[in-house]
């Protein structure tokens, strides 16, 4: 790695401060795992590492009925994966960061990062989206807030301001009768980039789907909104036909890439697949 | 510039002077010259860099030197109790062949021991899931994975390669496919 | 063979692993001199080019950097870049740095620096002028007329060596008489060692001119010979010391730039260097398994009897030859055998292309013909109606046939490995069963092979120990072989306390040090149990006789009379009569101690092992994913000397062949032949979810007496016979067949939609 300089500023607006007047190249650091293999493979070269490590509140993580999941910058993945609360009523995301990385990783990884990294095939990424899960973000002009869907807007581009710090997500309690699932798609059972990833969140009412959510990782820039799926569920009885026909828009409105991990064709393949295996899995959960 | 730190390794306060690029992997096998813990791929792909940080297992490669300012690590080099004897995992691994040509096993045998720390009595399934980002080159795993479960006393012995017998599992799981025919 | 010992057939605790479950083992990467220097490869970033120019003036100018080497500047000697000199397996074409590379990821200078980040930061500041050449990736394009020379080896068309052609009677004839024909053309992509402990060195010179290396390799000796020679050094001027290394699997057989270049750096700065390649280098610089593409066709009888044999078989050597002659003749004279013809024409080629080295790795070239001959047997079998394991067995080599090494075949060890696996996963059940029609389908397959132990005939090893006696009765083993952390050396101490009548913890293996230990190959060819063994064992026996003799005039008998077990001297007949083994070797008063000591050296020939491996395997019909569920290895290997040793080899092998058949393939782009998958994010080797319960089965049915207490190899078997298992259990799962690997997901899935297609045609 090249040189750079560490800060562990002790409050926000100490952090904001250092990246607004900082003359140089900056990055924020929560648990390290991408900026610092991004920094070992010279993608990113800041002058000087912000490390969020040290500012209080940003490690909230607490469930209530009425304002649904919080889940502070320093949140890990690990901490995620390993509570029940989130097994329970946000099992897409716990799922999702249960088949991601090593523990090791884990460990460290938070989900605010994952957020802020906004790769295409990030893991986090559908499961909150799916879930319309909102970003609490902190900069100079204070407090703002945006949907994690508006905030990737390309990969590894999100709409961060320079100055700003994101400091919490906030993702709204399940409606009653809500299952959710995440499927990823890789070659090995653990330690995959997802070659196609599926998040599907939806809320049954009889035999009938009253919302449903299809968010599709690593076949677009950022993660896709399966909307022209959705439209064909929601609202409309839940039968062996109706699914097929969801899976099948879901995989013509992929728009995936071939590169050394999948063709283009595959992916669009397994996200059929997995949109199908998703809902299935989704209407289990809700059951 | 380097900055100078101290922090508590193996039970044992150190003070060293690193750069803020420093990696801590680079820092426990140089400035505080404990070259139990390797490196293998240096970006967190193959859990031979795996230390204990303030009770959780990590890749000391994706931590900097300086972010251990305070910290209370465990490597490899503080697995065993004392100079007398070797920690049980220790001794499962060299019984069980867990080891071969050794250079993934102090990753190993740390992960084993977070994992054995948080959960006594891990399943095989269990033991798989926590070593899944430990990537191992000659043993196949199989004898790891022994090595783990019969430390945790899930296993009754080792198994070895044994002439003119089946082994017990085999004829469970034969058994299965047949049953499902 | 019922050899009744406490030593020789137990796992006996290795006394290499106390080391490495503490810490405490030291590689060569763990080490570190005052004043050490950190030295780094600048690597080019195009496939074929001459060098125009180089400017290291920035980088001699960075604070930090100690020295500059280019080609401008280093010994321009041709070197075979591999050792086994005066060999037949490896290639004469390499220089220390050149002015011309031939692949992407060659190197092209080198930098010494106070700190890696300085090192790092110099190789940027190299400035490189190229004039590219066109390149060609393919042994397709390579071969072409016009296609251009990346080496002038004299043999045309890019050649690394003239083809080699293995013949037994009359295979016209042979294809005449059959009733069946079958020809099929199977395809090897290009896995990777990738070992755990990158490649590594360090080198210091002192006032003498005396250079000493620490480094991880598997031959030692060979890295002291070659460097020697392009270094321009008497042998007794160069000391190379290997403790332990982390995992080689036949690549780290070679030199691969880095270990001169350190030299070289550490004698113009006379300050110690380190070198040590990052993880993406070990794919750059690296070597991998010869990709390969394998014609073969074969002629049966309708009662399954092999009548002819033929195969075209050409390997992508990559840019550099390294072992491509080695595994050319290896790979290719192993269609010889494995399943009897009396009437075979095999020829071998090896191609240059501008693609990463191909080198020797585990198997060495038997991975690949193996797999398209078992697989061919295989589907042999379903077109003759017949069970594959009937038709393997009837024509599984046996006693007295002829081997590749052209020596006859000990015992029955494959049809003895098909038979036990037969009968133990109850093969014939399942081969009745109903296919599952689900989304997951289950089916097992059979996969076999054969290797032999030692490089003979290509190479007249030899095997050499010295073995003496400290005057308490320990005994201390000298030994050249290497230890490459599969237990070699315990082995080897066993089999001299076995040998000696001593207990197994009497015995210390010294090794690792060439200006003390005999000189020997290096580790490979499966061949240091049988041939180290063997020697350690002559030296023994020596030592012995050198014992006996003395305790003869001690005790006032015929030394002929005496018998050695477990530290004591006794008389047969009378074993109340004794003396301790101290006793005999001690001074008396007055007396000094004796001095035992035995050196020997072993000329083997070929011993050859043998494995049937059943494994069960599921493929999801939905997303084309292949998970192996369990694999049960039968393993014929002579007399096993440390069983958790031996099944060790095995399912490390396991590991490394599935990834071979499911997840591994070190890629280039075909355009620009720039590396795609350097890393362990997209190079995936299996992890231990993907990895299967393995029940290893050793068989000890075919002995040889040129190994030690008949023990043969075993460390390249097990990654020959699982590849054509999966393959073979896959088209007993889904019905579709694969002749190549690795076998990707989209594959699976595009084959049976055609499958479909054709079924649906069928009935239409």
């Amino acid at each position: 790695m090249r040189f750079f300089e560490y800060s562990e500023p002790a409050t926000l607006d100490e952090a904001v401060t250092l990246l607004r007047t900082y003359p140089g190249q900056t990055s924020l650091m929560a648990g390290g795992t991408d900026l610092m293999v991004q920094m070992k493979e010279h993608i990113r070269q800041p002058d000087c590492v912000i490390s969020i490590l040290k500012i209080p509140g940003m490690d909230d993580f607490s469930y209530d009925e009425h304002n649904g999941l919080t889940l502070g910058a320093l949140v890990t993945t690990r901490a995620v994966e390993t509570s029940p609360l989130t097994q329970t009523h946000y099992a897409s995301l716990a799922r999702a960061v249960t088949d991601f990385a090593s523990i090791q990783v884990r460990n460290r990884a938070t989900v605010v990062g994952n957020v802020c990294r906004a790769s295409p095939s990030a893991d986090t990424l559908p499961p909150l989206i799916a879930d319309g899960a909102v970003l609490h973000i902190y900069g100079p002009e204070g407090c703002r807030r945006t949907t994690v869907e508006d905030f990737c807007t390309g990969s590894g581009k999100t709409t961060l301001r320079a100055g700003e710090i994101v400091t919490h997500i906030r993702i709204p309690a399940p409606a009653p009768n809500t299952g959710k699932a995440y499927i990823k798609h890789g070659r090995r059972t653990q330690m995959e980039l997802a070659t196609v990833g599926v998040a599907v969140t939806l809320t049954l009412e009889g035999g009938n789907c009253r919302a449903i959510s299809i968010v599709l990782a690593a076949v677009a820039p950022t993660p896709l909104r399966a909307r022209a799926a959705e439209a064909l569920l929601r609202g409309k009885p839940i039968t062996t036909a109706a699914i097929a026909a969801v899976a099948q828009a879901a995989s013509d409105e992929a728009r995936p890439i071939g590169d050394v991990r999948a063709t283009a064709e595959y992916r669009r393949d397994m996200v059929k697949v997995l949109t199908r295996r998703a809902i299935e899995q989704a209407i289990k959960e809700a059951l | 510039m380097k900055q100078v730190i101290t922090f508590t390794v193996n039970q044992e306060e150190r003070e060293i002077a690193v750069e803020p690029h420093r990696s801590l992997l680079d820092a426990l096998r140089s400035e505080a010259g404990l070259t139990g813990t390797k490196k293998s791929c240096d970006v967190g792909e193959c859990g031979s860099c795996t230390v204990i940080m303030n009770g959780k297992p990590v890749n000391s490669c994706l931590v900097l030197a300086l972010e251990a300012r305070g910290a209370d690590i465990t490597t490899i080099e503080g697995i065993q109790p004392s100079g007398e004897e070797v920690h049980p995992l220790q001794e499962s691994f060299m019984q069980c062949g867990a080891a071969q040509c050794g250079f993934c096993t102090p990753g190993f045998v740390v992960m084993a021991k977070a994992l054995l720390d948080e959960n006594p009595n891990p399943t095989i399934d269990e033991i798989r899931f926590a070593i899944a980002g430990n990537i191992c080159r000659c043993t196949g795993y199989t004898k790891i994975i022994e090595a783990i479960a019969k430390t945790a006393g899930t296993y009754p012995s080792c198994t070895n390669g044994f002439a003119h017998k089946a082994p017990q599992p085999l004829r469970e799981a034969v058994a299965t496919a047949l049953e499902k025919a | 063979m019922t050899y009744k010992s406490d030593i020789i057939g137990h796992s006996v605790k290795r006394s290499d692993l106390i080391g490495k479950v503490t810490g405490d083992a030291k590689y060569a990467g763990d080490l570190i001199w005052p004043g050490m220097l950190y030295g780094r490869i600048k690597r080019c970033k195009v496939a074929h080019a001459n060098i125009v120019c180089i400017d290291t003036s920035k980088a001699l100018a960075l604070p930090g950097v100690k020295a500059v080497l280019t080609h401008e500047n280093v010994p321009r000697v041709l070197h075979a870049g591999s050792p086994h000199p005066r060999s037949v397996s490896v290639t004469c074409d390499q220089y220390i740095l050149d002015s011309k590379v031939r692949y992407w990821g060659e190197g092209v200078a080198a930098v010494a620096a106070t700190t890696e980040e300085i090192a790092e930061a110099a190789l940027e500041l190299i400035v490189v002028e190229y004039e590219e050449l066109p390149a060609v990736f393919t042994v397709e394009d390579a071969q072409k007329p016009d296609a251009p020379l990346i080496h002038d080896r004299g043999f045309g068309h890019n050649l690394v060596l003239q083809p080699q052609v293995f013949t037994r009677g009359d295979v016209e004839k042979g294809f005449a008489e059959a009733d069946f024909i079958i020809e099929g053309e199977y395809e090897g992509g290009r896995p990777t060692p990738a070992y755990m402990e990158p490649n590594v060195c360090a080198c210091q010179w002192d006032g003498n001119g005396k250079l000493t290396v620490w480094i991880s390799t598997q031959t030692a000796f060979m890295v002291r010979g070659i460097m020697a020679e392009v270094l321009g050094l008497p042998l007794s001027k160069v000391r190379v010391l290997v403790d332990h290394m982390g995992g080689g699997f036949g690549a780290k057989q070679d030199l691969f730039q880095h270990e001169f270049l350190c030299a070289l750096l550490a004698k113009q700065t006379r300050r110690p260097v380190r070198m040590e390649y990052t993880r993406e280098e070990t794919f750059l610089g690296g070597r991998s398994r010869h990709p390969a593409k394998v014609w073969l066709k074969q002629g049966f009888r309708n009662d399954g009897t092999l009548t002819a044999r033929q195969a075209k078989v050409v390997f992508n050597s990559g840019a550099y030859g390294s072992h491509g002659p080695g595994v050319t003749i290896v790979g290719t004279s192993a269609l010889l055998s494995l399943y009897r013809c009396d009437n075979v024409h095999v020829e071998g080629r090896c191609v240059y292309t501008n693609s990463p080295i191909a080198g020797a790795y585990r198997g060495y070239g038997v991975v690949q013909t193996y797999y398209a001959l078992d697989i061919q047997m295989d589907e042999a079998a379903q077109k003759l109606g017949m069970d594959p394991v009937v038709l393997k067995l009837k024509n599984a080599v046996r006693e007295g046939d002829i081997a590749p090494s052209n020596h006859p075949l000990i015992g029955h060890g494959l049809e003895d490995c098909i038979k036990h696996g037969r009968d133990i996963v109850g093969w014939n059940a399942l081969r009745q069963r109903t296919r599952d029609k689900g989304v997951v389908r289950s089916g097992w397959g059979i996969g076999c092979e054969m290797h032999g132990s030692s490089a003979y005939p290509g190479i007249k090893e030899q095997g050499n120990a010295i073995v003496k006696m400290n005057e308490d009765g320990t005994v201390v083993l000298l030994t050249g072989t290497a230890g490459l952390g599969t237990g070699a050396h315990t082995a080897l101490a066993q089999i001299v306390a076995e040998e000696l009548g001593v207990c197994f913890e009497a015995v210390s293996c010294i090794h690792g040090d060439t200006d003390v230990v005999p000189w020997d190959i290096g580790a490979f060819a499966s061949h240091t149990t049988y041939m180290g063994g063997r020697a350690a064992q002559m030296a023994a026996a020596k030592v012995k006789e050198q014992m006996l003799a003395r305790a003869a005039v001690l005790m006032d008998v015929a030394a002929s009379e005496l018998e050695v077990t477990g530290n004591l001297v006794f008389l047969r007949d009378e074993p109340a009569r004794c003396m301790t083994v101290k006793e005999v070797v001690s001074a008396k008063k007055g007396i000094p101690a004796a001095q035992f000591v035995g050196s020997a050296t072993y000329h083997p020939t070929k011993s050859y092992s043998f494995a049937a491996h059943f494994v069960e395997v599921k493929v999801d019909t939905e997303t084309g994913l292949i998970s192996v569920s369990q694999v049960v290895p039968v393993h014929e290997i002579g007399k096993v000397i440390h069983p958790v040793g031996a099944a060790g080899q095995i399912e490390g092998g396991i590991q490394q062949g599935i990834g071979h058949t499911l997840y591994e393939d070190y890629q280039i782009d075909m355009k620009t032949g720039r590396s795609l998958n350097a890393n362990f994010v997209d190079y995936k080797m299996p992890l231990s979810m993907d990895m299967p319960p393995i029940h290893t089965v050793l068989l000890e049915t075919a002995p040889d007496p040129g190994g030690p207490f008949g023990a043969k190899g075993v460390g390249e078997d097990p990654i020959v016979a699982i590849g054509p298992a999966i393959a073979n259990a896959v088209y007993d799962a889904i019905g579709v067949r694969f002749r190549h690997y690795p076998i990707r997901p989209e594959q699976v899935l595009k084959a049976l939609r055609e499958k479909e297609l054709l079924e649906e045609g069928a009935i239409a």
